[in-house]
């Protein structure tokens, strides 16, 4: 291999501050994780007296897997993700492409709109949505309740609904602004061919447009499913308000409670790790998957 | 919305949601002059109680740190700062919440410390909720007999008796209801698993206990069943108001007479002055009602104990001063000054004490201490709280939540036993569940 002198001090001087972080912010906690996963205070008998730190293997696995609360919140993230990913992807796909398709007016304008979103802080949109959403304070639940329409946005059947809206809220724009940008990736010619052919507006956008950025699309679609796996701001503010969102409502507030609510730090760990294994094989499928689908 | 960083920062928080962010304490210098002892609490009009110690004594001088309340409070502050080996020599505890500091090692046994005078000052039955596996972790303050407060001026006007058993409170119920449609005869708190344990400990319900040298949880047995479905019926029927307790609904029905009792410890008289301060002469405080009026018993619902922390250095000194609290006639009053409390102290010799400095007016006259020393002498022995009792509760919790969404106290029961079960697993401790 052949360098330029001076590539190599380039790339060190590059490379090294995100090694760095890398290191001291996620494969340091990581490992350190993964080293107290095997380890728990232990006790014998009514364990009064009795506690010492001491290697349990993978008990604290054993534990996680068969604790009913934390399969409950792995199932309630399940159910978050078949609601939210479907319409986050198909939502900002349309927004692009009616942005690219150079009927919408004011595009710049629409494009800063929709972004806007984005720039405000998961935990600040999350209080705003609370305030909107509880009954009593919210102007818009006061507003509905004056016409007699009466909700409980915080209630057993929209609760899921109610946290999707705002993470769509907060994701709709940035998203759109990927495919946007995909979109005007695809080359001239190939719309051309596409008008010769007889093809319409619609018909382009399905049939063309979207094959050509379906990478954008696997990319948004993986972020979107590890960023939601790890769903703690959001249902951690609604718990304030709706007695439904319990303390270990999602794998991440499980395991905030096992080490802060329940001093279990073996347990917290154990549960950290098996969300970083579920991260990375659910990441890895939807590549696979997406990959295997663009090759046929 | 997750872009790459995010995405980062996220999956890293999974795995460093284990380091643990701890506050300092430093204990302030005490070279040469009188030993100084660190105190964490979060209870009410606790200053003068410590200013009063500090006047007395010369060798030993506590320094008072007021922590915040709830479980987030100082229970939190106290678990970190005990990994981080800055916590104080000294915490008040909630009676529920001992047994995990006692499990964590993070409070000192001090069985050996108590001497024959001392245990005799304080009640059995308090000592016994500070005592596992035979060993004494904590000093009691307070026990609180769960007590019966109602409008004696709405029972009168509907000419309905005061429930003497629960059956006559189910009659009441239905009586008040039908005599004013908009009163309800209480509140079930949706918010309060120690309520729902006061009233399985009367009915002789053993949530945990450590039979055989072991944890044997039984949330589900026919005393529990018996006191959730007795619940369950009255608030199926409409019979109560269904609301959390201390929240805005339940100080209105206090405040505007929606609501015709309140069942709670005896501390809760003055809490009660508090809330519903223009209800004065019109309340007044019952028995709790009976199961079996021939074998009459009682819960407990709240209390505070005192505990050394097992790094403290200066152990005896500390015990000292948790003595003098918890018998001294001085320290008592103290208490009581800094506005009405109506605990019902642990050293039956304070009764005194504590009747003298508590207003009556509020209940017409009637000597409410009195029916405070009735009923701290039926609460039974036995009772224990589990080794993770802050997290059983709010399971428990969580499921009272639910009614309102077809859930049930039973199934709420029965999750709590459930999902306690896994924690005590993880610590290896030995658990049966029944």
């Amino acid at each position: 291999m052949t360098t330029v002198p001076g590539q190599r001090t380039a790339v060190t001087v590059l490379l090294v501050p995100f090694a760095l972080l890398c290191l001291g912010v996620f494969v340091v906690p990581a490992g350190y994780a993964i080293y107290l996963s095997f380890f728990s205070t232990s006790h014998s008998g009514l364990g009064f007296g009795t506690a010492r730190t001491v290697f349990v293997g993978l008990r604290n696995f054993a534990v996680v897997l068969t604790d009913p609360s934390f399969l409950r919140s792995i199932g309630v993230t399940l159910v978050y993700i078949m609601v939210f990913i479907p319409l986050l992807v198909a939502g900002s796909l349309l927004m692009a492409l009616l942005l690219d398709s150079g009927l919408a007016r004011g595009r710049r304008f629409a494009q800063t709109v929709l972004f806007l979103p984005h720039a405000i802080p998961g935990i600040i949109a999350a209080i705003i949505w609370l305030y909107l959403y509880t009954p009593g304070i919210s102007p818009v639940l006061a507003g509905l309740a004056a016409a007699d329409v009466r909700i409980d946005l915080l209630g057993e059947t929209l609760l899921i609904p109610s946290l999707v809206n705002i993470a769509l809220w907060g994701g709709l724009g940035y998203n759109t602004v990927i495919f946007y940008a995909a979109l005007q990736a695809v080359p001239r010619e190939v719309m051309e061919a596409a008008a010769v052919d007889g093809a319409g507006a619609v018909r382009t956008a399905l049939r063309v447009k979207v094959p050509m950025v379906r990478a954008s699309v696997v990319t948004v679609a993986m972020f979107t499913l590890v960023g939601s796996l790890q769903l703690f701001t959001e249902p951690m503010l609604l718990a304030q308000a709706t007695p439904l969102v319990g303390a270990r409502f999602t794998p991440n507030m499980y395991i905030f409670d096992a080490a802060f609510n329940r001093s279990n730090y073996g347990l917290a760990s154990a549960a950290s790790v098996l969300l970083l294994v579920l991260c990375c094989l659910l990441s890895y499928a939807v590549a696979r998957f997406s990959s295997r689908g663009a090759r046929s | 919305m997750p872009h790459r960083s995010r995405v980062l920062a996220g999956a890293v928080a999974a795995a460093a949601l284990t380091l643990s962010a701890c506050s300092g304490a430093a204990p302030p210098p005490s070279a040469g002059g009188p030993t100084v002892i660190t105190y964490w609490s979060s209870l009410r009009g606790t200053q003068p109680v410590v200013d009063a110690f500090n006047a007395t004594h010369t060798d030993i001088q506590v320094d008072l740190e007021v922590t915040p309340t709830g479980t987030g409070g100082t229970n939190a502050k106290l678990t970190n700062a005990t990994r981080a080996g800055n916590a104080p020599d000294v915490a008040t505890l909630e009676y529920n919440a001992l047994p995990a500091f006692a499990l964590d090692g993070a409070v000192l046994d001090v069985t050996d410390r108590i001497d024959d005078r001392f245990r005799a000052a304080l009640l059995p039955q308090a000592w016994d909720q500070t005592t596992f596996d035979g060993r004494v972790y904590g000093v009691p303050l307070d026990i609180e007999p769960m007590v019966l407060f109602y409008r004696r001026d709405l029972f009168e006007q509907h000419g309905i008796a005061v429930p003497t058993t629960w059956a006559e409170f189910e009659q009441a119920a239905r009586e008040i209801k039908a005599a004013a449609p908009d009163v309800r005869l209480g509140t079930f708190f949706t918010n309060s698993a120690p309520h729902l344990a006061g009233f399985a400990d009367q009915a002789g319900a053993r949530w945990f206990s450590t039979d055989g040298g072991r944890w044997n949880l039984d949330f589900t047995g026919p005393a529990s069943t018996r006191v959730a479905q007795f619940w369950q019926r009255l608030v199926d029927d409409d019979l109560l108001q269904v609301a959390p307790g201390s929240s805005q609904q339940w100080n209105a029905a206090i405040a505007n007479g929606t609501v015709a009792t309140y069942i709670d410890g005896a501390w809760a008289a003055a809490a009660l002055m508090r809330s519903a301060p223009g209800g004065a002469g019109t309340w007044a405080a019952a028995p709790l009602p009976q199961w079996d009026p021939a074998h009459p018993r009682v819960g407990v619902k709240g209390g505070s104990v005192f505990a050394v922390t097992a790094g403290s250095d200066h152990p005896a000194e500390a015990m000292e001063f948790l003595r003098w609290m918890v018998t001294d006639p001085e320290a008592f009053r103290a208490r009581l000054s800094s506005g009405a409390s109506s605990m019902y102290p642990a050293a039956p010799a304070l009764v005194g004490v504590a009747d003298e400095g508590f207003d009556r007016s509020y209940f017409g006259g009637q000597d409410v201490y009195a029916l405070f020393r009735e009923q701290a002498a039926i609460v039974p022995e036995g009772w224990v709280w589990g080794p993770r009792m802050t997290a059983t509760n709010q399971i428990v919790q969580e499921g009272l939540a639910r009614i309102r969404y077809g859930g049930t106290v039973l199934e709420a029961l029965e999750r709590a036993q459930e999902e306690s079960l896994p924690d005590m697993r993880a610590l290896g401790l030995a658990v049966v569940a029944r």
